[in-house]
């Protein structure tokens, strides 16, 4: 009789659900007290009168969608080197919540560049990167609903994910290289803090922003990486049915 | 997903609850940023309240991606596991045949 291994722990889901709990729960206070902040702490500015706010839901949003692609080029790198299904697993998860962040600083900015610009849309650098950067994250995903299965479509996608990665340095730079409307850095090392935030109020809330969606992007980073894990331990029950 | 997020959307009526939600929020965002589009500026200068729409349908629409994303990753996992149970029971029973056949 041919014994057939059952994944030993395919329901990844209960062993960790109580830290995943309190993550979730950590970033659904964090991210009330920053909507407190943002309506009723954080002062108006008076040139932009209340569409500034929109700020502290933009710049974390553009700050993650920054960082999601680093870590999927790093993800998709190990993966390359090692061959580590677990690093595929994770440039995959991470690819996906990067085109969610991705798309949703597309859809802020242009709410917010029509009160401010008196336009939806501009093809000012750091808006045409960032689209470039949505593109990369589409193409990332299309190649692997559609592209070679197995492990030469992880290949394709790990090099695009490395190309993509070049983008991340051009967006955050864009305002300094190039001649722009986009308002100055007001996160990461080229900041600019003097000219961008002009009450230590709006700094604050920034920042208790900008952390409290980091917090949320790891837990939903977490909940999309079990998924992925779960589909694979599927894949293998399926091909040991077989 | 986790304990307490899987038991949001048990039943098709909560889904077509939350499906109607999002639907009447993204009319809703729409709606203010039609109103407020046609102004002009010195209408909305005038004002500083005048953008408020904006920023409220920038909140509905983060929300709401958050929320139906969260809702996809937990009703997916959901099924998968379900079905990685029925499969890995499965399993044990055709593993268990040929012995009691012995």
């Amino acid at each position: 009789m041919t014994q057939l291994a059952v994944p030993h722990k395919p329901a990844h889901v209960p062993a960790r659900g109580l830290a995943r709990d309190a993550l979730l729960v950590a970033s659904a206070l964090l991210m009330a007290l920053t909507l407190y902040m943002v309506y009723f702490w954080a002062p108006t500015e008076q040139n932009l009168g209340v569409s500034q706010r929109i700020f502290y839901f933009h710049v974390p949003l553009g700050w993650i969608g920054m960082v999601s692609i680093i870590i999927v080029a790093v993800a998709s790198l190990m993966h390359l080197m090692t061959g580590r299904q677990r690093w595929d697993d994770l440039a995959y998860s991470t690819a996906e919540l990067g085109v969610i962040y991705a798309s949703l600083i597309l859809v802020t900015g242009a709410i917010w560049g029509k009160p401010v610009w008196g336009v939806w849309w501009t093809w000012d650098p750091k808006l045409t990167t960032t689209l470039v950067l949505w593109f990369i994250y589409i193409a990332y995903l299309m190649i692997r609903a559609y592209g070679p299965m197995g492990s030469q479509g992880r290949r394709f996608t790990s090099v695009i994910a490395l190309i993509g990665a070049i983008d991340a340095p051009i967006i955050y730079m864009a305002s300094i290289w190039w001649r722009t409307a986009h308002p100055a850095l007001n996160i990461g090392p080229a900041a600019d803090e003097a000219e961008a935030i002009g009450s230590s109020r709006i700094y604050i809330t920034l920042l208790v922003s900008v952390i409290a969606f980091t917090v949320m992007y790891v837990a939903l980073l977490i909940e999309r990486y079990a998924l992925r894990k779960s589909e694979s331990d599927l894949d293998e029950l399926h091909q040991r049915m077989a | 997903m986790t304990n307490f997020t899987r038991e949001w959307h048990r039943g098709p009526a909560l889904r077509v609850a939350l499906l109607g939600v999002l639907i009447s929020l993204a009319l809703v965002a729409w709606s203010m940023l039609n109103g407020v589009a046609a102004l002009s500026p010195a209408q909305q200068g005038s004002d500083p309240e005048a953008n408020l729409p904006f920023l409220f349908a920038v909140f509905i629409i983060t929300w709401a991606a958050f929320f139906v994303y969260v809702f996809y990753v937990s009703r997916k996992q959901r099924e998968m596991q379900a079905e990685i149970e029925a499969l890995k029971r499965a399993l044990e029973e055709r593993d268990r045949q040929p012995s009691e056949q012995d």
